[in-house]
Parts: structure tokens; sequence; C-alpha cells
């Protein structure tokens, strides 16, 4: 059974469409990369998964639960096992890295013990542990806006990490970077999907790096789907597709 | 060809033409400035003349501020100690930086609790909207007037006093607060929402540490103005403190040199938290 379902997934706002009438279904350990031109709706689609948009119609089947029809505490259950990560890190700049990854708990804790910070000693642990894994074990105790771009999107990979999520969902996560820090980025993610086993969605505005990393590519263009397929399939004629005409020379290189 | 009609420009040229408005506007200076000399001019001066007038007004600021003055009874001071004198009077505006104190902490737990409903980024617009305009009513209304409207029930005396200063220091302090809020990065409230936490764990954990540095100096900004209302509501509520005692210096006793004496008091206080103030504020560049 497939982990994520989306069917028939509209969303428009007035008379715009930002998406509409797409379906996929994703399997449990893929690396799919969602590439388009800005305004092609990649953004809208992972927000509607953890229904941080709310979709106007369609249906996505995440782990065999309904999400569109959750509401409060079980919609607060269901994103805790997604993991998502932002092109601007998302960080609370002014506590230390560890308070930042340890948020990844809170969709796990009730509103005394989220609200003090009562974590428990494994909780801790566990942080401490995917901090070791990511070459943060220095800065612990690093206020966030202390650290570079590169460390802030490690503590927001963390953050994620530290839910025990079964799917991690990234909104354009290398493009704020330097190319080498995005280079560090795309190599974790891609040992999380190995080693970890972790499904990961990832929206990316690169198209040699979504070839590079990724099973399976999704290409959006004006809200539809019009590539679904193994990343050594996207031919050439498909990216024109996908971007437009217009895009060719910048993408020839 | 056409011919030019330069008959058109006749008599003298005028090289301005009044707008509407501007005509309104230099019609009720005119007539404001005619009524201001026309008052001086019928002005009761009890028969003084205006140089002996400002002589004399000189001469009692020199009394007020150069030779400034405490009568140790006027403090219930019954010896002739310096230290009992000064004792006594810090004493007195202790009380008035308890008044200060007491509305501002009041005031502002509650204005931090509402100032969470009325950051738009944290409810909807709707509730942001009705609470603001609430407050931007208690506002309007004078520090002083919400003193003597809770006097109706409290009586006059420092319990109107503290609840009429609170409940502006409310309206004040939660446009502050939740100016603040919604001032947060738009995307970490996304993240932590993504990763199913809870609207309270929202607040505490992001939007509250966040904030905090800039809460402490609107508090504290509204300390400093607290106090200078505490030292008029010290007379105009009978609320105590210094405020009342230089009340009864000027109009019981027209001691002009314990006036100066009070002054000073009162000056030095303002100072140190003026400076305290403005150093927050720059620390943290807040738009005033």
């Amino acid at each position: 059974m497939a982990l994520l379902d989306v069917r028939k997934l509209t969303k428009s706002y007035g008379e715009t469409q930002a998406l509409s009438d797409v379906s996929f279904q994703i399997s449990k350990g893929e690396f799919v990369s969602v590439i388009g031109p800005s305004g092609s709706g990649k953004t809208t689609l992972i927000r509607c998964v953890n229904r941080l948009i709310e979709p106007s119609a369609g249906e996505i089947v995440f782990d065999g639960k309904e999400m569109t029809a959750l509401r409060g505490p079980e919609l607060r259950r269901e994103r805790a096992r997604i993991g998502m990560i932002f092109q601007h890190y998302n960080l609370v700049y002014r506590l230390t890295v560890i308070e930042n990854v340890l948020h990844g708990r809170l969709g796990y804790k009730g509103a005394i013990k989220g609200v003090f910070s009562m974590y428990d000693e494994q909780e801790k642990r566990h942080a401490l542990e995917i901090l070791e894994l990511l070459g943060l074990g220095e800065l612990v105790y690093r206020r966030c806006d202390m650290l570079s771009g590169g460390q802030k999107q490690r503590v927001g990979i963390a953050r994620a990490l530290v839910q025990n999520p079964r799917i991690i969902l990234c909104d354009e996560p290398i493009s704020s970077l330097d190319p080498s820090s995005a280079r560090i980025i795309m190599d974790y993610l891609l040992k999380i999907r190995t080693e970890m086993g972790i499904t990961m969605v990832v929206n990316l505005h690169q198209i040699d790096v979504a070839r590079k990393y990724s099973s399976r590519i999704l290409g959006f263009n004006k809200g539809t789907l019009v590539f679904d397929g193994p990343s050594d399939q996207l031919s050439q004629q498909k990216i024109y597709e996908i971007y437009g005409a217009e895009a060719g020379e910048l993408i020839n290189d | 060809m056409s011919t030019v009609d330069y008959n058109r420009w006749t008599g003298k040229i005028a090289i301005r033409r009044l707008t509407t408005s501007q005509a309104w506007l230099y019609s009720v200076l005119v007539v404001l400035s005619s009524a201001t000399v026309y008052g001086f001019l019928v002005l009761d001066t009890k028969g003084v003349g205006l140089i002996d007038a400002a002589t004399r007004t000189i001469e009692y600021f020199g009394l007020m501020f150069g030779s400034p003055r405490g009568v140790p009874s006027h403090f219930g001071v019954f010896n002739d100690s310096t230290a009992a004198l000064f004792l006594a009077s810090f004493n007195l505006v202790l009380q008035t930086l308890s008044l200060a104190f007491l509305s501002t902490l009041l005031g502002g737990v509650i204005a931090l609790v509402l100032g969470l409903f009325g950051a738009k980024n944290l409810t909807g617009p709707r509730t942001s909207n009705a609470i603001k305009g609430l407050m931007a009513l208690i506002r309007a209304v004078p520090t002083v007037l919400w003193v003597l409207i809770f006097a109706i029930g409290a009586g006059l005396g420092a319990v109107a006093a503290v609840i009429g200063m609170s409940f502006h220091t409310i309206g004040y302090l939660l446009k502050a607060y939740s100016e603040s809020f919604e001032e947060i990065d738009e995307g970490v409230i996304e993240a932590l929402r993504a990763s199913g936490a809870s609207w309270l764990h929202i607040v505490s954990q992001a939007v509250l540490p966040s904030s905090i540095t800039q809460i402490l100096s609107w508090t504290f900004l509204r300390f400093e103005i607290n106090f200078a209302v505490a030292v008029a509501m010290g007379a105009a509520a009978g609320a105590g403190g210094i405020g009342y005692n230089m009340f009864i210096s000027a109009g019981y006793f027209f001691d002009i040199r314990e006036i100066g004496f009070i002054t000073y008091q009162i000056l030095v206080i303002a100072i140190l938290l003026e400076v305290v103030a403005t150093r927050l504020k720059k620390r943290y560049r807040l738009a005033s």
C-alpha cells in the first residue's frame, strides 16, 4: 500500500487554480523531487499534505489516514508523524540548538509539558544523537542566530528527525544556501532516506540536483502534474513542457 | 493664426492662488490670533504691572529652584535632623513609585494575555480588530479620567488611582505587545504548526521567546510614564505619595521653596528612569 496517496487534489484561490486535479502515489522509502517554475503549485502541494493549507477538493491519504477529514488533536497527532524542512529554516533564533530541535517533540506533548519544556531524558538523548549524526555535536548550546546557513538547515533537519517521522517534506531546502552547503544538505537528506528509510518529498528549483539525488521526479506546470516518472526518464522535451519554452536557455547548461 | 487676448490680465498681478482649504486655514488662523490678542488686552491683572509681575515671577522661580528647602513637619518629622527629613520624603517618593509599579504590573499581565488574542497572526483578523478597537477606545480616554471614573466605585484614593492607571496601561501595552507578536517571522509559527504543536505550545515556545526583550522594554517605558502619572494622581486623586505632598505645599502652605525641594526629588527619579528607558529603546530599536 502506498504511504502517501493523493487523489484528485485541487486548490483554488478565488479564480486562480494553484492545483488542479492532481493524483499520484508515493511508496515507503522513495526519494521524490517536485520540480516546476515559481507559482506552479509545488509549495501548495506539500503544504496540503500536512494541511498547513486547506485543499479545496480531493483526498490525501497518508499511512491509511484520510488527512482532509482530521480535526484538532487528531490532526496534531498525524502532523507529528510528518517532518517538514523549510527554505528559510524557520528556527526560533533566540533559543539554543537543542531547544529548537526539541520543538519537534511538541506534537507528542500535552499542554503543560510542552509549555514548560518538560522533555523526557529519552527524548533529549535522541535529540543529542541526531545532532551528533548531523555533525552539530559541538553546537548543542549555541544560540541559533550564531549559526551559518548550512548549520541552521541542519538544525531544521534535526528538528524534523526528532519527530520520528514516516515522511519528510522539504520546501526548497537548499535555495538559500551556497553550493557547498547545499551539497552537504542534499547528501544528508539522501543519507536519511537510505539509512533510516524515511520517505522524502523535496521541492527543488535545480533540475540537475533533482536528477542526481531522487529516484523519481514530479513535474508541475500551472498547477497540473505534467511529468511523473523515474528521474532518468526526464527528457529535454519534458523539461520544456514543465518550464515552458522560454526557460530553455536557462537549463541547457 | 490665433490671436492672444492679453487683456485678461488686468489689475495687480497675483503669483499665487489660494485653494479652498488654504483659505479656510488662513481665516481660522486670523480669527484665533485676533482672539488671543483681544484676550491679553482685556486680561484682569488685578492692578499688577507687567514689569512688577515679571520680576516677581523670576524671583519666585529663583527661590523655588535656587534655595529649595523642606519643612520637616510637613513630612511628619518633628526634629531638625536633615537625614530624617530626606528619609521621610524619600519614603513618599517610594510610595509614588509603588503606585506606578503596581499599575504597570497589573496592566502588563492583563495586556500580555489579551495581547496574544490581539495579534493577527495568533488569532484571526476579526478577534484582533475587535480587541484592538476596544483598546484604542480605552487609550483615547486620558488616565486621569479613568481614575476619576473608578473613583465613583472605589472612592478617591490609591485604589482608584491604581485601577484607573492599570486600565490605561492595558490599552497602551496591549497595542505594543500585539504589534511585537505580529512582527514575528510567520515561518516559525508555521514550522511548529507543521510538527503538530498546539497554540499554547507555539505561544510559549516561539512567540514569547522571540519577543521577550521587546516586551520588557515596552513595559519599562510604560513604567516611566506611570511614574509621572502617579505624581499627578497623588494630587488629583488623593492617591498619596510625593504628589500629594506637593499639592499640599502649593495649595495649603504656599511654600515655594518646598515645591522646589520636591520637584528636585521627582526630577532625579524621572531622569534615572528616562536614561534606562532610552538605553533599552536604543538597544532593541523600538518604534515609538
